[in-house]
């Protein structure tokens, strides 16, 4: 009997070295980057596409920032899901408060591999699995471009999440499944489709609300870009694919007047946290504009 | 009571039930099919502006006279009391915010009337005028209406 106990006491303490294995976090170092001169001004194209002023720029008396208060970073957003309330942290410069003792690995392990510089994972509600597909380039120019803005004081309190959520380690597991740095669409690609693919599947980070995701909350790619329930309330995502009701009819310079000026082809204007999406990819040029078109139209057509 | 007497009480009682669902007695269907309109005024000159349609300097002007109709008659159809109804995508924001919402109705207004009073020709004088209109469209629907779908 003893010899059973002994056995199934080794198996259990297997399996916990085995799950605190897999769901160890894994950062990148130093030697991981490429040598390559960081340009605050090519990031600052990055921070447009990557939307990062939509969820990190602090609310302006509990609006969303408008204008030059989209520079400054203090976070404070509450991000309200079936998990718990996520709220958004500080990546002003500011050397205490924010980012700004960041070394440029901490920065990209962040970004690509979802790791705080602590060690720990951040939960995906900061989109690293778009992130994760950027050229490493990019994510060390928005990184010398967020340099480049006003520090701001103030850290933000914790997430305020139900368990099992609030297990961050699980993250982990989730990751193994979820991270996947290999693009979405795998078929060769002209010049513009692939310029497209870069920054829909990777900064723009497209996929985090207009493609459903299962149970576990990762992305279903079967429906990449097919449309999803609003995770920020009732209603839905549009279906962004040449297929389904939503877009199927717009030419690519439909959707890249609509990214430019917010109005679709009926003269209607984008709603929702698309009013925000839309104002940050009208800061984008009009080569990157008509990338994402041409990207969109050669998607699979999903209904 | 007469006979007939009662009749046109009956007939004032389903009038009064009834009545809100009449068009003309129907803000939020009223204020639908304004914009409905609206929005078809402004596809052409963005077609125009856009490089899909030829110009014509009669069909911008007309639009921009539709534009001037709704704007003077828009802020009337926001009674209280028509907040909700008929998938409405007026926000609470028009009745609880009503100055603001009346100074993003004038924008509206101010633009339209100085492009009728540019009186634009050409497509290249019709993108300085025409794009302050555009832009309160844009304003007044970040802040004063609701999603929806």
């Amino acid at each position: 009997m003893s010899r059973i106990l002994r056995a199934l006491v080794a198996v259990a303490v297997l399996a916990m070295v085995a799950a605190w294995w897999i769901t160890r976090p894994q950062p990148l170092v130093a030697a991981d980057l490429p040598d390559h001169q960081p340009d605050a001004s090519a990031g600052e194209r990055i921070f447009w596409a990557g939307g990062c002023a939509s969820c990190h720029a602090s609310p302006v008396q509990g609006k969303r920032a408008k204008g030059d208060d989209k520079l400054l970073l203090g976070g404070g957003l509450e991000l309200d899901t079936p998990y718990g309330i996520f709220r958004v942290p500080n990546i002003s410069p500011h050397a205490d408060d924010g980012i700004g003792n960041w070394t440029m690995a901490e920065f990209a392990s962040a970004m690509q591999r979802g790791v705080s510089p602590d060690g720990r994972h951040y939960y995906p509600s900061f989109p690293y699995t778009s992130y994760a597909r950027m050229p490493v380039e990019d994510v060390m120019d928005l990184k010398a471009f967020l340099d480049t803005l006003p520090p701001i004081d103030g850290r933000v309190g914790d997430h305020s999440l139900g368990f099992p959520w609030s297990l961050r380690r699980g993250i982990g597991a989730w990751k193994r499944r979820y991270l996947v740095v290999d693009p979405v669409m795998r078929q060769a690609s002209p010049t513009l489709v692939e310029r497209g693919r870069l920054l829909v599947e990777g900064a723009g980070h497209c996929g985090e609300c207009h493609t459903p995701r299962d149970r576990f909350g990762g992305l279903i790619s079967e429906r990449w870009l097919a449309g999803a329930a609003n995770p920020e309330g009732k209603g839905r995502v549009p279906n962004i694919t040449p297929g389904g009701k939503n877009i199927s009819g717009w030419s690519a310079g439909d959707i890249a007047y609509y990214l430019e000026s917010g109005f679709t082809p009926d003269f209607d204007t984008a709603g929702g946290s698309m009013v925000a999406v839309q104002e940050n990819m009208a800061k984008l040029s009009a080569e990157d504009r008509a990338a994402i078109a041409a990207y969109l139209k050669a998607l699979p057509a999903l209904d | 009571m007469s006979y007939l007497k009662s009749r046109s009480l009956l007939a004032a009682i389903a009038l009064a039930f009834t009545s809100p669902l009449l068009a003309g007695d129907d803000p939020v269907h009223e204020r639908h099919e304004l914009m409905e309109g609206v929005g078809d005024a402004a596809k052409p000159i963005g077609q125009m502006l856009k490089g899909e349609r030829d110009f014509e300097a009669g069909v911008v002007m007309a639009s921009f006279e539709t534009f001037a109709e709704a704007a003077a008659e828009f802020g009337s159809l926001f009674p209280p009391g028509s907040e909700t109804g008929e998938g409405t995508e007026a926000s609470p924001a028009i009745w609880e915010d009503r100055a603001g919402f009346e100074k993003a109705l004038a924008t509206w207004s101010e633009a339209v009337d100085a492009a009728i009073a540019a009186n634009p020709q050409t497509v290249e004088e019709t993108k300085p005028v025409a794009g302050p209109i555009f832009n309160s469209c844009k304003g007044c629907h970040d802040d004063y209406r609701i999603e929806d779908e």
